[in-house]
């Protein structure tokens, strides 16, 4: 189970509009014990994504570096990554899929008509083939 | 020595450290030194095969030791490594559609999509702005025309040079009997503006070819396969990949049919499935091997539902899965498909970046080449129909052989034929006398000719094939034998 607090979430969705209709992503900061994550900063990052960008999203390294810094610092600990889906529902593409990474939550924010619509937190598995629903508070 | 940092998740392999250090003069030597302290780890960044997971990056201070030595990159005791996952992703639906305000006859037509939350206005504009290519207009394009014309597709080409015939009735639902000697796509286009008056129809009455696909490709949004041979099906799927469209399949054969979609950004295309065509003649069409009537129909719905999926951008589209359905047993299984990183033309490092000729690479011949002057000359080794029922007439000493299959013995027949199915004839040569005169027959000279070839191989000196099979014979001969 992974829960958002209000304010992160607030930070999320007001990073999805201001990007639509392109992608938009970012870090999410916060605890994790015990099978329960609980998110407590949102940490928007650059959607560095050569092309265009209303469907694709791709996260720097050095970006992903720095949050994992900053999670630190803050004694926090970085627990997921969310991007949205604009004008299409969260599920977990293909594409999202072949580029994740088993250790973190992937939240999916659809945005639809520029407003927020649902969401959804993934677990990928190892091998990148199927991502595990994951419950979603916020 | 150095020290490596742990990523929260990974922290539980590690007794909950957010870093450890580990001996070692390389990064590599670090991270080796590391997974042997805590086995568990290991899994987490390297591959049963030892290499680093796709996903790991490994980074010495702020640097990617791509960029510097990789693992021999040197480690010192103040020098931290950090392990960072490179993360990508997106939507990837279509290219965002234009958008087409619905009129008010529209709203009422399209009322029942309108009311469902999940295409609402919005998604039936997107319909209407969607460009679909179908290839083919046969039993898999019946349906698929009949139902995304009815959906409210804005503009639908189809693909097809073939004429309507009898035995396309029991399941090209999309002809009527009035139609047949109708060019299908005429037949085709006329019942899906009947439905949808407001559909643009392009009409492409030709055979895909290497020369074409890419010029009529390239204005559609996705492409629908609904071919029947492989060259075609080759040649679609790669000129998918090439334009990065998807490719909505489907096929079908006697009571089993399969669907997926290809060529969608980050799934497999057809050839990491099927890399090599099947050698010619082992997998027969629904004109050799015969289709039950009804499963063009679900196979189809199946395409035209996935079509539609990836134009609303709604639920999970069929990909990276083969869908399976056997209509005997009525069951669905699925089969998990992945993209071959080897593939020849979707893979890392393709092999084949224009069309090819698909012919050749399946190795049969090329239907709409100019055709060699067949239907008046005889080839060595065959015989016409009609020298056949002169041999009969006159009483002549020779074996006719009809190698079709039982039951298609029981449509029709040649009475003074002796049935060997094509499957039983090596086992029942002894059956026959080598130096007899025998002449082979089937439904069209295809399998006898294999027949022949057969029995000459086995030393039969007098063989002929009976050129056209008994669809020949009932055109020619005895028009009381129906054709099938």
């Amino acid at each position: 189970m992974i829960q958002i607090e209000p304010e992160p979430w607030a930070a999320m969705i007001a990073h999805a509009r201001k990007t639509y209709p392109n992608e938009c992503c970012g870090a999410m900061l916060g605890s994790a014990d015990d099978g329960t994550k609980l998110v407590r900063v949102a940490m928007p990052l650059e959607n560095a994504f050569a092309g265009a960008q209303a469907a694709r999203y791709e996260l720097r390294p050095e970006d992903l570096l720095a949050a994992d810094k900053a999670a630190r610092e803050r004694k926090m600990d970085l627990i997921g990554i969310y991007h949205s889906h604009p004008d299409c529902d969260a599920y977990f593409s293909t594409t999202d899929l072949k580029n994740s990474c088993p250790w973190y939550s992937f939240v999916v924010l659809s945005i639809q008509k520029g407003e927020f619509h649902h969401a959804n937190s993934w677990l990928p598995n190892f091998e990148q083939t199927e991502a595990a629903k994951e419950e979603l508070i916020y | 020595m150095a020290k490596v940092l742990i990523p929260t998740p990974l922290r539980q392999f590690t007794g909950k450290q957010d870093a450890v250090s580990a001996p070692g003069t390389t990064v590599g030597e670090v991270l080796t030194a590391l997974t042997s302290q805590y086995p568990d780890l290991k899994k987490q960044i390297f591959t049963d095969e030892g290499k680093l997971r796709s996903f790991v990056n490994v980074y010495l201070n702020d640097e990617d030791i791509r960029y510097l030595s990789k693992d021999a990159t040197a480690a010192k005791e103040a020098d931290t490594i950090s392990l960072v996952p490179s993360i990508a992703g997106g939507s990837t639906v279509t290219a965002p559609p234009e958008t087409a305000e619905l009129t008010k006859d529209e709203i009422l037509r399209y009322s029942r999509h309108l009311i469902i939350p999940e295409v609402g206005v919005e998604g039936q504009q997107k319909l209407k702005a969607a460009k679909v290519l179908l290839v083919g207009a046969g039993g898999l394009g019946a349906p698929l025309g009949l139902y995304l014309a009815a959906a409210g597709i804005g503009k639908i080409g189809i693909v097809d040079f073939d004429v309507v015939d009898f035995t396309n009735l029991q399941r090209q639902v999309i002809h009527s009997t009035n139609d047949v000697g109708r060019k299908k796509i005429d037949s085709a286009a006329e019942k899906m503006v009947g439905i949808n008056p407001n559909l643009k129809i392009v009409k492409h009455e030709t055979a895909l070819s290497s020369e074409n696909a890419l010029d009529i490709l390239k204005d559609y949004d996705l492409v629908v396969d609904g071919t029947d041979n492989f060259p075609t099906r080759y040649l679609v799927n790669d000129a998918c990949v090439l334009l990065g469209k998807p490719n909505v399949y489907g096929s079908i054969f006697r009571f089993e049919g399969q669907a997926t979609i290809f060529a969608y950004e980050g799934g497999p295309c057809y050839r990491c499935l099927y890399p090599e065509p099947p050698p010619p003649g082992l997998v027969p069409s629904c004109a050799e091997g015969g289709v039950l009537g009804i499963l063009p129909g679900t196979v189809g719905l199946i395409q035209a539902t996935e079509t539609v999926k990836l134009i609303l951008g709604i639920g999970e589209p069929l990909v990276g899965r083969l869908l399976l359905y056997d209509a005997l047993g009525m069951r669905f299984r699925e089969l998990k498909l992945r993209k071959n990183p080897e593939c020849p033309v979707c893979g890392e490092h393709p092999t084949i970046t224009k069309l090819i000729d698909y012919h050749q690479f399946c190795g049969v011949p090329n239907p709409n080449a100019a055709a060699p002057a067949q239907e008046t000359k005889v080839n060595e080794g065959e015989i016409e129909v009609t020298e056949v029922k002169a041999m009969l007439d006159r009483g002549d000493k020779f074996v006719l052989i009809d190698v079709r299959e039982p039951h298609e013995y029981q449509i029709c027949k040649i009475p003074a034929a002796k049935l060997i199915p094509l499957g039983e004839v090596p086992r029942r040569l002894h059956e026959l006398d080598k130096d007899a005169d025998i002449v082979i027959h089937c439904k069209s000279g295809m399998r006898s000719a294999k027949a022949c070839g057969i029995l000459k191989q086995a030393g039969f000196q007098h063989v002929r094939n009976m050129k056209g099979g008994i669809l020949a014979w009932s055109d020619r001969v005895d028009p009381s034998v129906p054709k099938y």
